[in-house]
């Protein structure tokens, strides 16, 4: 089956059953997205398809087939960074990091939709887990990259 | 007031290990540059500190990053020595000699009351104890990241090694230019003579190679430019591209993965097992028989092609699982057999002042309150694995461990190796919270690598195994007995608590060397409860230690985390019953710890205690120390649909002498929801031997929609530093607590909280 993985085509023998996850850690070797739940409930795992945020973990790779899926790997780099990825340096989010590319990738999701959100809004998107609780800086971080992507007009 | 300290328990806890850190220079644990691994182009000065050709700076890091920011911390000590921006600092994983090895962590266990451990004035005892403790930590060489303890143990050797580092490099730039070294300036790692001689450390470095300069002085602190001063953390923007490599991001050519079960039944095993249905899957290679290592419980391997392939053939191995001879484990059991054990046994005293069975029969009131809090599991967002590879005689192991030397003996132990022969390769850490202090699942990696024939296997735990097969906190209860005179004054209070010791169990299962043939008496039972600075006249506090067959190990706080609770819960049920507002109840009883004192003031001033709150609020206050630590906090409550919905916390912390601000606000943040997740929902129940609680969809943690607003104020201090990643716990709960008696008048005396 032919996979639409940011931006790029590849072949995966996957099972049509298997979860997009561990398609995109064991087969691909993209290993940015991460393991939680396996239950959806926690969002580590969170990646774009078609632009919606996914839990990659109950999702078949089969149900995304031919559309366009975007992960952590590709939000941007440390040279070209995702105007998000700069506020949550600024912001110093991260502690120990496990939970940040869901986080980044459900929050850019959120921010496709709705690009200054109220702190309603955040709370009603932002539903992922962090056991080292950087939830404070998660929401002062989204509120920053909003700011900036106003003021510079894009993402 | 003369307090009693028991010089013998101190030695216990520590399985009678090893001289005294105060007395033990900083020089000792130098080490020689042969020590550092050798690298192309680059030199070792001494243990710590290689020069590149470039003039940059390498740190040899053994203590482990698992979101505390220690490795941000760390180099910052050594940027500062050497006069380099914090950016020139690489970190290359040190090896396993003793120099490394922690001994403020063991220092710490030793259960003295911090009144009296604290200061220049020591009793003759205490400096005994700290310095035979720190002698034999000196010895062992365990290293380890936990108890808070990384910057406070690494605080004088690091910046002696680099200080060192520096002296030995202007030397040798002085003997070359022939000019006076106190007439050299470093400047961003390049230095310089008014003459307009030039170099940077890479070109200096080999003509410095092999000199020991003396006497050398660290920079006293009105010198420094990077300690106290807030630094982007290091590990930030690779945990920001979703490159970082975690313990599960491992890829390594050929390599396998495994999904693993055990026994259902905490310490059960299998009967039987059929494996014919799994082999026949797709991807599927591989069923081996897992033992039991390092405590945890026996189960079984599947070794796939991928995690989820390996995982399919789990669901389809047909097992018949036995429990342990000793029978099912089982809470309410346990609870049962805890307050019978408080009821009957006399237990160990760690703290005694005062005469309090004067007080108690000269008594008008007596205030009485039983205290509990549940089992409870760490749940790091990555769970348990370990990648192995075990093949001509050499074992490697890339894992994410709080304790290097504990996974190389155990995968020696596994392998029937010498620990010679084993390398470990810690990657970051998806959290710790203390459970990857334990070693079970390296010993089960190591297990399944030696089936596959030298190829690489990652092996991983589903959320639902590492919920089930944790090293959980261990259940307590305590009572609580004041004794109040005529006038209303509290004039004793008596403590007495009950439930598994942590240390013993973790040693025999994690040391067995170090590990003594009798359990003695632990501080971690007791942290919270002996060591209050409250100056009631007389006090008594016990433990009577349990062995109640659940795997139990350190959930960050470890003891303090429930001790607490108890203690902080009943001190405002004291202050309720005297009709005393709880912050100036406090204040009266700190009259002798102006160090409490002043903390407390501090959070009480910047969360406005006492004024006005919004109707259906109030606030609740809780002092604490641990790990060195002083941790004052303010919760600020409501009850929302029937829940408690928190919405402010203030911290005030005294932690000493601070290298990053920016970390110890981050671990304010980070304590406060670690433990407010527990406080509202923190529970494991276990029942027929199983743990009931599987996922986040039955075990709910706090999520964003429900996080305070935490603000943090650092009372500043000269003290030498002390921990910040626990201590922000303990005083979490209670202050909550005390905030819904504040706004129902209902006292909650057992964890989780309930309306």
């Amino acid at each position: 089956m032919q996979l639409n993985i940011n931006g790029q085509s590849r072949t995966s023998t996957a099972d049509p059953s298997m979860p997009l996850l561990w398609v995109l850690r064991d087969e691909l070797q993209l290993t940015g997205t991460k393991f939680g739940c396996g239950i959806a409930a926690c969002g580590a795992c969170t990646v774009h398809v078609g632009g919606q945020p996914v839990r990659s973990c109950v999702m078949p790779v089969s149900a995304v087939a031919n559309q366009a899926i975007k992960t952590i790997e590709s939000l941007g780099t440390a040279e070209k960074p995702h105007p998000l990825q700069t506020a949550w340096i600024a912001e110093q989010v991260p502690q120990c990091g496990y939970c940040q590319s869901g986080m980044l990738m459900a929050a850019a999701a959120l921010l496709d939709k709705t690009p200054n959100p109220s702190d309603a809004e955040i709370d009603a998107a932002m539903t992922n887990l962090c056991r080292c609780g950087t939830y404070q800086r998660v929401r002062k971080a989204i509120h920053r990259a909003a700011a900036a992507m106003k003021k510079g007009g894009a993402a | 007031m003369k307090r009693r300290t028991w010089l013998l328990s101190a030695l216990g806890a520590t399985g009678a290990l090893v001289v005294g850190w105060s007395v033990m220079p900083a020089r000792s644990r130098l080490g020689s540059p042969e020590l550092m691994l050798k690298t192309q182009g680059d030199i070792a000065l001494n243990g710590w500190i290689k020069i590149a050709a470039d003039g940059a700076v390498v740190l040899a890091m053994p203590r482990s990053e698992m979101g505390q920011g220690v490795h941000t911390a760390l180099a910052m000590l050594v940027a500062e020595e050497l006069d380099v921006p914090l950016s020139r600092v690489r970190l290359e994983q040190a090896g396993a000699d003793s120099i490394y090895g922690n001994v403020a962590m063991l220092v710490a266990s030793l259960p003295f009351h911090p009144l009296d451990s604290e200061g220049e004035n020591k009793p003759t005892q205490i400096k005994m104890g700290e310095w035979l403790v720190g002698k034999v930590a000196r010895e062992l060489g365990l290293n380890a990241t936990g108890g808070s303890s990384s910057i406070a143990d690494l605080w004088e050797p690091l910046r002696m090694a680099a200080a060192t580092a520096r002296a030995s490099l202007v030397q040798a730039a002085a003997t070359t230019w022939k000019v006076p070294a106190s007439d050299i300036t470093v400047t961003a790692g390049v230095m310089k003579h008014a003459s307009g001689q030039s170099a940077h450390y890479g070109q200096m470095v080999a003509a410095a190679s092999g000199s020991t300069p003396s006497g050398i002085q660290t920079k006293s602190r009105e010198n420094w430019k990077l300690i106290g001063q807030p630094a982007p953390r290091t590990d930030i923007p690779a945990k920001v591209t979703g490159q970082a490599t975690f313990g599960l991001d491992v890829r390594l050519p050929g390599m396998l993965f495994a999904a693993v079960q055990m026994c259902p039944m905490l310490g059960g095993s299998a009967a039987s097992m059929d494996t014919k249905d799994a082999l026949a899957l797709k991807g599927v290679s591989k069923v081996v028989p897992l033992d039991a290592w390092g405590g945890g419980t026996a189960g079984l391997a599947v070794v796939g092609q991928t995690t989820w392939h390996a995982r399919q053939g789990v669901q389809a191995v047909k097992v018949q699982w036995q429990a342990p001879d000793t029978g099912a484990l089982d809470t309410q059991r346990i609870q049962a057999d805890l307050l019978k054990a408080l009821n009957e046994d006399s237990g160990f005293t760690f703290h005694e002042q005062g005469v309090p069975t004067q007080a108690e029969k000269a008594a008008t009131t007596r205030i009485d309150a039983l205290y509990q809090a549940p089992y409870l599991a760490h749940a790091t967002m990555e769970p348990m694995n370990c990648t192995a590879q075990v093949k001509d005689g050499k074992v490697d192991i890339w894992v994410p461990t709080q304790v290097p030397q504990m996974a190389r003996d155990m995968a020696a132990k596994v392998a029937k190796v010498d620990n010679d022969n084993v390398t470990v390769h810690v990657t970051q850490l998806g959290g710790g919270f203390g459970r990857r202090l334990d070693v079970d699942f390296i010993g089960q990696a190591v297990q399944v690598a030696m089936a596959c024939e030298g190829q690489p296997v990652q092996l991983s735990w589903s959320r639902e195994e590492d919920m089930k097969h944790d090293f959980y906190r261990p259940m307590h209860l305590a009572k609580f007995q004041a004794s109040l005179d005529e006038k209303g004054e509290v004039t004793s209070l008596r403590i007495k608590s009950a439930g598994d010791a942590i240390t013993p169990r973790w040693m025999a299962r994690a040391a067995p060397h170090l590990s003594g043939p009798i359990d003695m008496p632990d501080k971690t039972t007791s942290e919270g409860l002996f060591d209050l600075p409250y100056g009631f006249a007389s006090q008594h506090m016990s433990h009577v230690a349990t062995k109640s067959g659940v795997p139990v190990g350190f959930w960050r706080s470890v003891g303090h985390s429930h001790n607490a609770f108890f203690s902080e819960s009943f001190i405002d049920e004291l202050a309720a019953a005297t009709k005393q507002d709880p912050l100036a109840f406090r204040l009266k009883l700190l009259k002798d710890a102006p160090r409490y004192a002043a903390v407390l003031q501090l959070v009480a001033d910047k969360a406005g205690w006492g004024t006005p709150l919004p109707a259906g609020r109030a606030q609740g206050i809780a002092l604490h120390k641990s790990f060195g630590s002083i941790v004052a906090q303010v919760a600020e409550i409501s009850l929302a649909n029937g829940q408690i919905r928190v919405h402010r916390v203030v911290c005030a912390i005294d932690c000493g002498t601070v290298v990053n601000p920016g970390t110890v606000a981050q671990q304010m943040e980070s304590s406060v929801v670690y433990a407010l997740s527990a406080a509202l929902f923190g529970k494991i129940d276990i029942v027929g031997g199983v743990v009931q609680q599987s996922n986040f969809s039955d075990a709910p943690m706090l999520t964003l929609s429900q996080t305070p607003v935490v603000e943090t104020h650092i009372v500043p201090s000269t003290s030498h530093p002390a921990g910040v990643g626990e201590p922000a716990v303990p005083p979490l709960a209670p202050a909550v607590g005390n905030a819904l008696f504040a706004l129902t008048g209902k006292r909650q005396r057992a964890l989780p909280l309930e309306v």
